[in-house]
Formats: C-alpha cells, sequence, structure tokens
C-alpha cells in the first residue's frame, strides 16, 4: 500500500509551552486512521497544521507528496474537512449550500445527486438550522467531499451524536473510503475507534504513546498479564437500546 | 401621491404572484434537474469569476430571505425618511401673531383682512385683549401682537393715517422686528397707492428657485447616505464576528477560496442590495415629499455603486478584522458616529461651523453624499464632480489595503 500522508517529527508550541513535541506516523491510501487521546492531547491541533490551518513550528507534513507548509493551495484542493456541523450560513438551502461549496473550489456540483449520497434527498430545499444533529452531520461530510478529496479529515465527528445516528455515520464513512479516500479521524470513543479504523495512534501530552491496528493493540495489552475486573458479558446496554430502536442500523 | 400607492399596489401584485407561483410549483411533480454543466473546460481565470458569481448570488438570495435584515436595511431608513422629510417639508416661515383691532374704522377693517390672508402671519383668533396677548407672548405661544389702536385710519387731511402697533417680549426681539417690516411692507404699498408718488427706490424679490436646492435635497442624499453606512459597515459588523463564531469562515478558509474572491462576492452582492434598498428610498421620497430626480438615472446608480465599494471596505475592515462582537461594535460606532454626524447625513454640513466644514470635507462619507446630491438633485454628470470621484477612489484604495492586511479567517 503507498503512502498518502507523511508526517514527520511535527511540532507546535504556543506561548512557549509544546502542545505538539515532534509526532511522526503515516497514514497508508484507502485507510481509516483514528487519532485516539484525551482531551488536550494535541489531536485537533495536529489535524489543523495538516489541513493548513496553522502554520507548522518544526517537522514536516506531506500529503501525496506536497509539503503542507510549502504549497499550501495545492494542498486545499486534495483536502476535505468535516469541520463543526454548525459551520454554515443560516437562510441558504442545503443545495445552495452544495453549490457554493464547490464553488469555492471553482466547481460545478449536482448537489441533489450529493445529497442522495448521503440520505438527504428529501432535504434539499432545508435550511441547516432545521436538521437533526445527524443530518447535520451527513450533510457536513457531503460538503466536504464536493470536490473529490483524496484525504478527508473528521474531527470528533460523532460526538453528541445518538447510538443510532452514530451508527449510521459509521456506515457513511465506511462508504467515502469504499470510494478511494482516505480517512483520518479523531474521537474520545473506543468503540468507535475499534469498530471503525484501521489503525488508530493513542496521543497524550502532545506525543504518540501507541500505534497499530486496534486488534493488536488489544494483544499487545493482553500479553502483558493484562486481566478486566469485570466479566464481559455478551450484550451490553447500547446493544438493548439499538435492538429496541433501530435494528437495522445494527453492524 | 398617486405614484405612492401605485408603488404600493405594484408591491402587492408582485407579492401575490409569486405566493401564486410557489403553490403551483409546489404542487407539479419535480422535474428532474438537468445535469449540470462541468467546469472542467473552463480557465483559472474563469474558474475564479464562477467562483465570485455563485458566492454574490446566493448571498443576495439570503438577504431576501432574512426578514430582520430586510428591516434594518429597508424600512430602518425609511422611517428616518419619513421623519426627516416631514420635518424639512414646511420650508416657509410663518409667525404666529395675535391681532387686535381697537378702532372701528373701514381702513382698519381692509387692513385685518390683508394680514389675515398674508401667508407670513399666523393669526390667533383667541387673542381679544392685551392682557391675554400679553400671557400668551410671555409663554412665546404667539410670536408678537399687532394693535390697530383706536384712531387708525381716522382721516386727517382729506387723507386716512395711523399707527400700527407692535407689541412683543422681550424674548422674541428679532420676531418683532421681522413682523414690523412685513407690517410696514404693507403700510408703504398703501402710503404709495395714496401720495400717488413713485418712489425712487425700492427692494424688488427674486426667486431663483430654478433646480435650486431645498433642504428636502440634502436630507434626502444624507439619508441615502446613512442607508449605505447601515448597510455597508452595521451589516458586515454584526455578521462577520456572528460567521467566525460559527465556523463559516473557517470552513471557507480550508478551501482554495482567496480573500479578494471572497471581497468581491461581499462587494457585489452588497452594491445590489443597497441599491435596491435606495432605489426604494427615492421612490418613496419622490411620491410622499417631491423629491425631484433630475440626473441620470444610470450615472447615479454607478456613483452610488462606487460609494458602497467604499464605505462597504470599512465594515469589511472591522468585521474582518475583528474576533468577535466585542471587539467589532466599539470600533465600529468609534468609526461610524462622528463620520455619520459630520459627513451630513443628517443635517446639511453647511449649518456646521466653518472650521469642522473643513475637517469633515475628507471623511470619506462626504464625497459619497455630495456626490449623490449633486447627481440626483442638480443633475450633474460624472465628468462634473471630478473631485467627488477623486476622493471616493482614494478612500476605497486606502481602505481596502487595510481591509486585505487586517482581515483573519477566524
Amino acid at each position: 500500500m503507498s503512502v498518502i500522508l507523511e508526517v514527520d517529527n511535527l511540532q507546535k508550541s504556543y506561548e512557549g509551552r509544546k502542545v505538539v513535541k515532534g509526532i511522526s506516523f503515516n497514514v497508508a491510501r484507502g485507510e481509516i486512521f483514528g487519532i485516539l487521546g484525551p482531551n488536550g492531547a494535541g489531536k485537533t491541533t495536529t489535524l489543523e497544521m495538516i489541513e493548513t490551518l496553522r502554520p507548522i513550528d518544526g517537522g514536516h507534513a506531506r500529503i501525496n507528496g506536497v509539503d503542507v507548509a510549502k504549497d499550501a493551495q495545492k494542498i486545499r484542493y486534495m483536502i476535505g474537512v468535516q469541520t463543526q456541523s454548525t459551520a454554515f450560513m443560516d437562510k441558504v438551502k442545503l443545495t445552495e449550500l452544495l453549490e457554493q461549496q464547490a464553488a469555492a473550489y471553482g466547481e460545478r456540483v449536482n448537489a441533489i445527486e450529493l445529497l442522495a449520497d448521503v440520505d438527504l434527498s428529501e432535504k434539499a430545499d432545508s435550511y441547516v438550522e432545521n436538521l437533526s444533529g445527524g443530518q447535520k452531520q451527513r450533510f457536513s461530510i457531503a460538503a466536504a467531499l464536493v470536490h473529490q478529496p483524496k484525504v478527508f479529515f473528521l474531527d470528533e465527528p460523532t460526538t453528541g451524536l445518538d447510538p443510532q445516528a452514530r451508527h449510521r455515520l459509521w456506515q457513511l464513512i465506511r462508504k467515502v473510503r469504499d470510494q478511494g479516500i482516505t480517512v483520518i479521524l479523531t474521537t474520545h470513543y473506543m468503540e468507535e475507534a475499534e469498530v471503525l479504523c484501521d489503525r488508530v495512534a493513542i496521543m497524550d501530552e502532545g506525543k504518540i504513546v501507541a500505534m497499530d491496528t486496534p486488534a493488536d493493540l488489544v494483544q499487545k495489552l493482553l500479553k502483558k498479564g493484562f486481566k478486566k475486573a469485570r466479566k464481559v458479558e455478551q450484550a451490553n446496554l447500547e446493544d438493548v437500546f439499538l435492538n429496541l430502536t433501530g435494528k437495522e442500523l445494527g453492524r | 401621491m398617486k405614484i405612492f400607492w401605485v408603488v404600493v399596489l405594484v408591491l402587492v401584485i408582485a407579492r401575490i404572484g409569486w405566493r401564486i407561483s410557489r403553490l403551483v410549483r409546489k404542487n407539479q411533480p419535480k422535474a428532474q434537474p438537468a445535469r449540470p454543466k462541468s467546469n472542467k473546460d473552463l480557465s483559472q481565470h474563469q474558474r475564479n469569476l464562477f467562483t465570485i458569481w455563485v458566492f454574490a448570488k446566493i448571498s443576495v438570495k439570503r438577504y431576501f430571505r432574512d426578514r430582520l435584515a430586510l428591516f434594518f436595511t429597508v424600512a430602518f431608513p425609511l422611517i428616518f425618511l419619513l421623519v426627516f422629510g416631514s420635518l424639512s417639508k414646511g420650508s416657509g416661515v410663518t409667525f404666529h401673531v395675535g391681532l387686535i383691532n381697537q378702532g372701528g374704522s373701514a381702513f382698519s377693517q381692509k387692513f385685518i383682512n390683508e394680514i389675515n390672508t398674508n401667508k407670513s402671519f399666523n393669526v390667533d383668533k383667541t387673542v381679544t385683549s392685551l392682557a391675554t396677548a400679553k400671557d400668551k407672548m410671555s409663554k412665546s405661544e404667539i410670536d408678537a401682537t399687532i394693535v390697530l389702536p383706536s384712531d387708525f385710519g381716522a382721516v386727517k387731511d382729506n387723507l386716512p393715517a395711523g399707527q400700527a402697533q407692535i407689541y412683543f417680549d422681550e424674548n422674541n426681539v428679532q420676531a418683532a422686528q421681522t413682523i414690523s417690516s412685513v407690517v410696514q411692507g404693507q403700510l408703504d404699498g398703501v402710503n404709495t397707492q395714496l401720495i400717488k408718488v413713485k418712489p425712487p427706490f425700492s427692494v424688488k424679490n427674486v426667486s431663483t428657485n430654478t433646480g435650486g436646492l431645498s433642504k428636502l435635497d440634502y436630507t434626502v442624499s444624507g439619508l441615502l447616505g446613512f442607508s449605505i453606512i447601515g448597510l455597508g459597515i452595521f451589516g458586515p459588523v454584526n455578521y462577520f464576528p456572528e460567521m467566525k463564531k460559527q465556523g463559516v469562515l473557517r470552513r471557507l478558509h480550508i478551501t482554495p477560496l482567496r480573500v479578494w474572491q471572497f471581497f468581491v462576492s461581499s462587494v457585489i452582492s452588497n452594491a445590489i442590495i443597497g441599491l435596491f434598498s435606495i432605489g426604494i428610498m427615492i421612490g418613496v421620497a419622490a411620491a410622499l415629499f417631491h423629491f425631484k430626480m433630475v440626473g441620470n438615472y444610470f450615472e447615479l446608480a454607478t456613483f452610488i455603486t462606487l460609494g458602497i465599494l467604499c464605505i462597504f471596505g470599512i465594515g469589511l475592515a472591522i468585521g474582518g478584522w475583528a474576533r468577535n462582537e466585542r471587539q467589532a461594535a466599539p470600533l465600529a460606532n468609534v468609526i461610524v458616529f462622528p463620520m455619520m454626524f459630520l459627513s451630513g447625513t443628517f443635517f446639511p454640513r453647511y449649518a456646521m461651523p466653518e472650521w469642522l466644514q473643513h475637517v469633515s470635507a475628507y471623511l470619506p462619507l462626504t464625497p459619497v453624499i455630495d456626490g449623490i446630491r449633486m447627481i440626483a438633485t442638480e443633475g450633474k454628470h460624472l465628468t462634473q464632480i471630478g473631485p467627488q470621484l477623486g476622493w471616493v477612489a482614494i478612500w476605497t484604495i486606502i481602505i481596502y489595503a487595510i481591509a486585505f492586511r487586517v482581515f483573519r479567517w477566524e
């Protein structure tokens, strides 16, 4: 597999305090790559540097061989970023928002088709402020992908969503990956990382402390002789909830 | 007045028509939208223009869906226009006077009729005695009292004679003097008829009111300037920090959209909205206050567009610089309020002390308001308002140089 994103000794400080302390990782084409970590670990700052939103203090980031610090404009055509779900103008129809987003890249798109891809066809004439949380997130993904990017960044995409909306979003993210788009996301939810990500990097205090597939990370821990205090149930409350309210959306 | 109702009728019909067309469209099965053309064959230059066009189009649509924005940019300046227009409507001078006729001669009766019909006087009929007159004068309810004594108009040496008396309060000396000279003028007319001598020297009033400016002309062009400020400065100062807070600008920052493209599309949409709002104001001013637009509409629209370009730059600079409302609002007030009062939005600049006129001549809004007035009410052409165009151009360059430098996406 070829590498699409190379991050090499990336650093960032705010007012003399190091927030990202020289991290390095590679992401392969077509992967879903997760960055986990507690609040303040530097996940968002790392993404923002790669997304050209923040100047890089040290090290390099290259997407498809293009240096982020040297050719930001070229990078912007290659990446899609899902920002906060509310970050759209009010009183603008969904189709118009997609047309506008595409126009920022100089492109013309079929907004109806793009909305169908994220199951929002019937909302074409609505405004963003009238969508539910899950619908907003799906729309936000459609908007981020109007220009067919090579890499897709999501920052905590499922925070605040109910379990069904979250499962639906996971399906959508997999669908995006199946179109050949590399996905890089941050999350707080271990379950999300486990079911969705091919590989994860765990960050703490500006450093990557572990990086592997979720299964291998668990195996490594078990090899160290770790035992869970409580016996693992065959089902949990979330499974009950989903079974009762939205069976077809199960994994 | 007729035009006003025609405008109202047209608006109502347009509104009903729009509703019906919406209903019809809703009930029809939606036609499959044609597959949009691709932009693959366009050059980079054409793509840039496409970007600007789409952004401008959508923000104009958005504006017309926003009732609050419509109120503040169209209805609000209209309210000012109604208030200031009514104030400057009656531009003639009238005096409130009491009139007491103590005599009973035919001559004095004739003279009283003349004063009653004189447009300079508004006679208070409740004044019948000197006592009530004095009371009313001390309260400034009337400016002076004209008293014709009992011997007024009595015939002496074959000619009627007499002396009219003007009573006035110390608080109203100037009005009393003017009233005296008006009454004196009237008596002079009588004198020359009686003595049949043509006085060698006289004064003749010549009206120059051929395309001259009334106070209303200043009011209207000033209020158009106010409307440009409201739309061009208060608008972006409010919604730019809001868009930053919501992350709307951050989303755009991630795209290859350039700041200049964003600026140009904002200027275009602002100019379209501004011309719409100003068109309504000129229509209302013409219908209700007999405002005469004597200039060329195309030249007026061109100049107003340049004015909007210039003033909107101030809003772009403040709103683009500020991280939040707390930074934007105070700065906007510091810049806007002095400019609003000194550039002649509410009071004409000629009413200011001379030194202040010299200072305010160099504010960016002053040439905009002056230029609008020169085209709209003096019928001047763009080629004749070179200084105004020059100042607007200089300010536009300065303002946009600053706006580009201080703009922040977040």
